[in-house]
């Protein structure tokens, strides 16, 4: 289990971001190479996810779902399960959003299993770490 | 050996130019250690005898690089792989510019065998002093490598995965050709 935190800044009122975060259609192509192909629910959608290694790349198919959201706290958790397409790895993980004013926080707890976990734990917390930053880079203009 | 007084022109058919990238980063375990070859270039050896100056250039087609080998990595690459990362290349790296190498200096070598070679390298839209050491063999064969640092040239080294997996700044560039005879209207008479 990996465990990050994160915040971001979006410059609008709290409302505006908790509408945002939990607009799966707006929030998923966030996350770079990021793309929902199904909405299943309000809540849940399915999603892939393509990540670049240069010359080759690894495609995770998956589902998003808001398993928990409180609405006065401004506090939703996603749970995000995914296998890689072809290959035997899985990354799943737990995505705790805060919003407040201006911005918010997020906090990750990831499971990676398959090619990627076999680099390394510090391998996969670079990777993560440098996935989620460039989601709430993305995040400042959702 | 010392090099025999001459003009040389040297081309793909005469041995080949390569280039070798070495990765770094958090994630350097994912890529690979590539080495590509310049499918298109041509080197001119001026080597007049006597006190003459001497001169050594080199044109390259920067759109014929092309992936030969790539070490390391989670799976090999594969022809796709290939041809992608040749692509990448021509899309993001080298852009098609010129790459063009012209002497401002040729000295023999310790002992009096190969050449020390300076001059300046036109590489990425940006000329920027290289030197490096061309050793010749008895049997006819002619090496030597310049190491690149990308940087030098304004180029920012390829990186993947959100920066965690990056092409090392320094690259090898190695030539391995036998020389050929010199052209015939410049071969010394005397």
């Amino acid at each position: 289990m990996v465990e990050l935190d994160h915040s971001f800044q979006t410059g609008k009122p709290t409302d505006y971001n908790w509408d945002a975060i939990l607009d799966l259609d707006r929030l998923i192509p966030c996350v770079q190479g990021g793309r929902v192909i199904e909405r299943t629910s309000p809540t849940a959608a399915k999603a892939e996810i393509k990540v670049k290694m240069g010359a080759m790349s690894m495609t995770f198919t998956g589902t998003v779902e808001v398993v928990e959201q409180d609405d006065a706290a401004h506090r939703a958790v996603l749970k995000v399960k995914s296998r890689e397409a072809g290959g035997q790895g899985h990354a799943n993980a737990d995505v705790v959003f805060a919003i407040d004013d201006g911005g918010g926080t997020i906090h990750t707890a990831a499971q990676i299993t398959g090619k990627v976990a076999s680099m390394g734990e510090g391998v996969v917390v670079s990777v993560l770490d440098g996935l989620i930053k460039d989601f709430t880079q993305r995040l400042q203009s959702i | 050996m010392p090099i025999p007084p001459g003009s040389y022109t040297l081309g793909p058919g005469d041995g080949t130019l390569l280039v070798r990238t070495g990765r770094t980063g958090a994630a350097s375990k994912a890529g690979h250690d590539l080495v590509i070859e310049v499918t298109s270039w041509r080197a001119t050896l001026e080597l007049p005898g006597g006190a003459a100056e001497r001169s050594v250039s080199l044109t390259a087609d920067s759109r014929s690089l092309r992936v030969r080998e790539g070490s390391g990595g989670m799976q090999s690459l594969d022809d796709d792989d290939k041809a992608n990362i040749a692509q990448t290349i021509d899309d993001e790296v080298l852009k098609g510019a010129a790459i063009e190498f012209r002497s401002s200096s040729v000295e023999a070598g310790p002992d009096g065998t190969g050449l020390r070679v300076q001059g300046d390298l036109d590489l990425a839209g940006a000329r920027r002093p290289v030197a490096f050491h061309l050793d010749a063999g008895a049997d006819g064969r002619l090496t030597g490598s310049a190491r690149i640092d990308q940087t030098d040239w304004g180029m920012k080294p390829y990186s993947a995965l959100f920066g965690t997996l990056k092409v090392a700044n320094e690259v090898e560039v190695a030539i391995d050709a036998t020389l050929p005879a010199p052209r015939p209207d410049t071969e010394p008479t005397a």
